[in-house]
């Protein structure tokens, strides 16, 4: 080695290259480490946003998450009160509870540290024990690549310039693969059930379908429904509102929201028997021996022939008294057939008559027979009369040849008379009524205008309907005030007057209220009015006597406790009179309710 | 799609095997069982797909069979080759191909811990991941893992009081669900 060892004493220098670039080596002081972009650290759970549908807990394959109740968290409309608990101690951080849950509450953070010398510390529950755990999500599920189905499996209709041609069902129905399909997707959590007015048992009948067992299905439906073919076709459907799905189902579609097709899987269920006969072999029920009780009904509408139903199952003598010539009530005479065709109804009552149900068409109570002779010749009576008369407009020329009540024009059409519309129609009302009425009348052939005081948004018709209106042709005239019916010289209806309205906030936090502009007044001319702004019931038949003890609250409503009583013990009632709802679903549960009461009353029990 | 379609046709005349371009540098192949480790040295020692990229299993328990996966790359052409096979689920066995690429071995230890596939001649310890596991292989898709945990671990105490959401509903709304319906419940 020479003295100078050039070599040497230049390598070292070479590190200098190294000035500036970023270290291997640990930092001090020590930084951490950032996270992978989706990476599956502890929970955290969004508590305004969680519903506790427990989908969570379900999908856990470690039975590592519980459904709780805790402290500020209540029940609520489409929420459980419960909220997910996670056992940090069985996670392992698969993330399927995030993939599948259905509001996206539950997410995990990129925090993984938890050190404790305390085991039992693991169990904690998200955004209850980590609130800032907020701030650092990480792993979040999608809706576009989902576990969960958002998706609803589209229903098959006819195309809308079909639909006028006639009164041919619109919705064609599931087929046994898109049934099977929708019913898939249901997460079976029961929210749903929580808002039925009958809670009737949902995720068990829709989990028989997608299972394939259709007929376990109509059983579980006729369980506390007996009438599924309607509610199949025309319910309200307040179940499919709350649906697990909705929360983000929405962004794919604004108006079903990707909520499960509860009411179409219900009709599908029930095609599984096409005559009363099937019913019965499927059913096959059981009939109590008679108990020697007769129970009288007033009307033959869906909560009169639920509490019939019911009743003579458990070996009651029922009677139902029906002013009209068949049973089902509005349901009969108020739908149009091409939501809601005859022999649907049909087949229904004739299994209801099948087994021991006995109906006295034509049969007025209060002129073919007085209450009182009713209330001395049964154990107990129900009484679901309905709301049968229209409100009234209160304007002027209402009377006239050409101005009709949309009840009475539907009575009129679906007795299977006719009704001359002429070529132009104004139909006044937002609701499911005027929009029958609306489409009716465009089946008679004539060019329809609805004429609404509010926006189309704030219109309570079924967004289907509305939008099954303007497919068929159907105008929405909205925010305008009808305030007069033009006679013309012939002494019928020549037009309607009406005027602009403005939408003005509401003071007191409520919905904007439409205001009439002054000097906005337009005509339209034409042929027929139909109003469609309420109904109310008729008690023309209920004497004084009985007045003291049954009351009726404002000369509308039957005042009843929860099992549909009346002041008078003996006297039961429901339906559109009792409940502020005013739909079939209600007036079943009003009937079944009503069956308890009346058990309970007679025999002692429930 | 020039080199695609050069290794597409090198194998169908070859082998002749189902296939087809998925997109550009993305061949996929399907072969029977017996001749997948024949395309594989072919792809290897006379196409230059020296690469061996990973190996997949997928449980195809509605049909009975399990799907093999066997992902190759040239690091010359850049396209990869997707070769799949189906083998029975029942006594499933594989051809084994650690002789081909060694790194195979670590796939097929895994591969026959974690879904049962025996792959004779293959030499490496039986256990791979788990450790002393005696049950059915886990990954399998008829492998109950709830019912496993529930087994195996203990509840920590403190969980007493979870509730179950359909039960907890029916107290809300008075709601009956017969008994012939349970079955249909959530569980």
């Amino acid at each position: 080695m020479s003295f100078f060892d050039l070599k040497g004493m230049l390598q070292p220098l070479g590190a200098v290259k190294q000035l500036g670039k970023k270290p291997h080596t640990i930092n001090y002081p020590f930084e951490t480490k950032k996270t992978a972009d989706r990476y599956r650290g502890l929970h955290y759970n969004d508590l305004q946003v969680c519903i506790g549908c427990g989908n969570c807990s379900t999908i856990c394959q470690n039975d590592a998450i519980d459904m709780i109740n805790i402290e500020g968290v209540e029940h609520s409309r489409g929420d459980s009160g419960l909220r997910p608990r996670v056992d940090n101690g069985r996670c392992c951080w698969c993330a399927l509870c995030v993939e599948v849950c259905p509001t996206g509450s539950l997410n995990l953070t990129k925090d993984y540290i938890y050190v404790t010398p305390d085991a039992n510390a693991f169990l904690w529950t998200p955004g209850v024990d980590n609130p800032e755990g907020k701030n650092d999500i990480s792993f979040t599920s999608e809706t576009e690549f989902s576990l969960s189905m958002y998706n609803r499996v589209p229903m098959r209709e006819l195309e809308g310039s079909e639909r006028v041609k006639s009164f041919a069902e619109v919705v064609l129905g599931y087929n046994e693969e898109e049934a099977r399909a929708e019913a898939q997707r249901c997460i079976s959590c029961g929210l749903c059930t929580n808002v039925c007015p009958d809670t009737m048992h949902i995720p068990e009948y829709i989990n028989a379908i997608a299972s394939g067992n259709d007929e376990d299905a109509l059983r579980i439906i006729y369980d506390n429904n007996p009438f599924p073919e309607m509610c199949g076709k025309v319910c309200t459907r307040q179940c499919e509102t709350v649906c697990a799905l909705t929360h983000r189902g929405v962004e794919n579609d604004p108006n079903d929201k990707g909520a499960v097709s509860i009411r179409w899987l219900k009709r599908y269920a029930t095609e599984t028997a096409p005559t009363a006969a099937k019913i019965k072999e499927i059913l096959n029920p059981v009939i109590a021996e008679p108990n020697g009780k007769k129970v009288g009904i007033i009307g033959a509408g869906p909560s009169g022939l639920t509490a019939g139903y019911y009743l003579a199952l458990r070996g009651f003598d029922v009677t139902i008294f029906e002013a009209k010539a068949k049973a089902g009530g509005m349901t009969v005479y108020g739908i149009p057939k091409y939501r809601f065709p005859m022999e649907s109804v049909d087949k229904q009552v004739e299994y209801m008559e099948s087994i021991g149900v006995k109906i006295n068409y034509n049969t007025t109570v209060g002129k073919d027979i007085t209450f009182e002779e009713m209330h001395t010749a049964f154990d107990a009576i129900f009484v679901g009369i309905g709301f049968q008369k229209a409100w009234t407009l209160g304007m002027e020329n209402e009377e006239i040849q050409g101005s009709i009540p949309a009840v009475d024009f539907l009575d009129i059409i679906n007795r299977g008379d006719k009704y001359d519309v002429g070529k132009k129609v104004a139909v006044f009302g937002g609701g499911n009524v005027a929009i029958d009425g609306a489409r009716v009348s465009a089946r008679l052939g004539a060019e329809v205008v609805i004429l609404y005081r509010r926006r189309v948004e704030d219109m309570p018709a079924d967004w289907e309907e509305i939008i099954g209106a303007q497919e068929e042709g159907v105008r929405i005239d909205p925010q305008t005030i009808p305030t007069k019916i033009i006679k013309g010289a012939d002494g019928k209806v020549a037009g309607v007057e009406f005027l602009r309205a403005e939408m003005v906030a509401d003071d007191k936090g409520g919905r904007p209220r439409p205001v009439a502009i002054e000097g906005s007044e337009e005509i339209f001319e034409c042929d027929t009015v139909i109003g469609a702004i309420g109904q109310e019931a008729d008690y023309s038949w209920l004497p004084e006597s009985f007045k003291d003890k049954i009351e009726i609250k404002r000369g509308m409503m039957i005042v009843v406790n929860e099992f549909n009583q009346t002041g008078d013990p003996k006297v039961f009632a429901g339906g559109d009179a009792v409940n502020k709802t005013a739909d079939a679903i209600s007036a079943i549960a009003d009937g079944y309710a009503a069956v308890k009461g009346i058990s309970k009353l007679l025999l002692g029990h429930e | 799609m020039e080199k695609e379609n050069k290794i597409l046709e090198a194998i169908k005349v070859a082998f002749n095997v189902e296939g087809h371009i998925a997109r550009e540098k993305r061949v996929m192949i399907t072969a029977n069982k017996d001749i997948v480790s024949s395309i594989l040295l072919f792809c290897k020692n006379q196409q230059g797909y020296i690469h061996l990229n990973h190996m997949s299993v997928v449980d195809r328990i509605e049909d009975g069979k399990f799907e093999l996966n066997y992902i190759i790359w040239s690091p010359t052409e850049k396209v990869t080759i997707m070769l799949k096979t189906f083998i029975d689920r029942e006594n499933a066995e594989m051809e084994n191909i650690d002789s081909i690429w060694d790194q195979a071995n670590t796939y097929e230890r895994e591969m026959r811990e974690m879904y049962g596939i025996q792959f004779p001649g293959l030499i490496g310890r039986q256990d791979f991941a788990l450790e002393d596991w005696d049950e059915m292989p886990p990954m399998r898709r008829d492998f109950d893992t709830h019912a496993y945990a529930e087994k195996t671990f203990y509840q920590r105490p403190g969980r007493e009081d979870a509730k179950d959401v359909r039960e907890e509903l029916t107290k809300q709304s008075g709601e009956v669900i017969p008994d012939f319906a349970k079955k249909y419940s959530r569980e």
